[in-house]
């Protein structure tokens, strides 16, 4: 009767462990979405297609993907910083494996992926796609980041130079 | 003497003959390795397409997710900027309805939160360059952007400023 117990709780544990790691990313509700964990190996995109790979994927300056073992290869788009992307976030694992979790998004236009949260190979702990928050918060000090698309000085220069709409001098009024 | 020299010669002979024999595991990993490296280098880098397009610059997230709408125009250029310098890949969308996710803009490598990407969001560009398809994804490693037209979608009275109205 004990082991029967002990398994029903050992299987308890890992159907729950199954359940909150297949559910974990956030789901958005866009179509083709996928919540998806995935292994695969981040790489510069350009170097992957091309052939030109500068030292550490480009050090921040190169879209990153996710290279599957069956060799279909992913772009991350986004990260888990509004209106951000990922490559801050995957740039630490160039070359390397990681297991993350996030949105597999398969439109008729093109596939890409939301990553969310990237599992760490040593601990197995997760940890959210924060990166770029962070990294932005160390150049902008004093500025929030919940506003920092607001704040940034790079968009203030150009709303500054060529307006909200992209045209200089063109206003768009609300009624 | 004669048969010293002939046993000195049929050493020399025997190693030479087992010597590579021996290494020829060691040879081939290392010549393996090479290859290998290589073939991965090449299979990796794909024979790309030269094409010409023509379209607007948008911003790739908000137009394939459609959670912006119609992300497209001076309507959404203001999110498309914030996009663009979050680091999102910046795509072209071409008058023939394909989305090409931009990689590479003439000389410039640099192809997150490029500035010169940057300032040209919503702008109507024609562009010669290199096509690659993988997985779905069309890539686009511009060589010469041939004509810009700046900013002519003019969609801001209709949808308003998206995504917050100012």
């Amino acid at each position: 009767m004990k082991i029967l117990f002990k398994s029903f709780i050992t299987a308890s544990f890992f159907v729950i462990g199954l359940t909150a790691s297949s559910f974990a990313a956030n789901e958005w509700g866009i179509d083709g979405e996928e919540a998806k964990e995935l292994d695969g190996t981040v790489v510069d995109l350009a170097c992957e297609l091309s052939g030109n790979c500068p030292d550490n994927c480009g050090a921040g300056k190169r879209q990153l993907g996710l290279l599957l073992k069956d060799g279909t290869l992913y772009p991350v788009v986004k990260g888990g910083t509004n209106f951000a992307g990922g490559t801050e976030e995957l740039i630490g694992q160039c070359g390397k494996s990681v297991h993350v979790d996030g949105l597999l998004i398969t439109d008729p236009l093109m596939t890409i992926y939301f990553v969310q949260r990237i599992r760490s190979e040593e601990t197995g702990e997760w940890s959210k796609t924060k990166q770029w928050g962070k990294n932005w918060k160390a150049a902008n000090p004093g500025k929030k980041l919940g506003r920092w698309f607001r704040e940034d000085p790079r968009v203030a220069k150009i709303v500054d130079e060529g307006g909200k709409l992209g045209i200089p001098g063109l206003v768009y009024e609300e009624e | 003497m004669n048969r010293y020299l002939s046993d000195i010669f049929l050493s020399v002979v025997n190693s030479l003959m087992i010597k590579p024999t021996r290494l020829l595991p060691g040879y081939f990993i290392v010549i393996a390795s090479i290859l290998s490296a290589n073939g991965a280098a090449v299979s990796a880098a794909t024979s790309p397409e030269r094409v010409q397009v023509t379209g607007e610059i948008i911003d790739t997230w908000c137009y394939v997710t459609e959670i912006m709408g119609d992300a497209q125009g001076t309507a959404h250029h203001l999110c498309a900027v914030w996009c663009a310098i979050g680091g999102i890949p910046v795509s072209i969308l071409g008058e023939d309805g394909h989305v090409y996710m931009v990689l590479k803009v003439e000389s410039e490598d640099a192809n997150v939160a490029n500035p010169t990407v940057v300032n040209i969001q919503t702008h109507k560009v024609t562009v010669d360059g290199d096509l690659y398809e993988r997985d779905g994804v069309k890539y686009l490693f511009v060589n010469q952007v041939a004509d810009d037209q700046g900013v002519v979608n003019l969609n801001h009275e209709d949808y308003g400023i998206i995504p917050f109205g100012k």
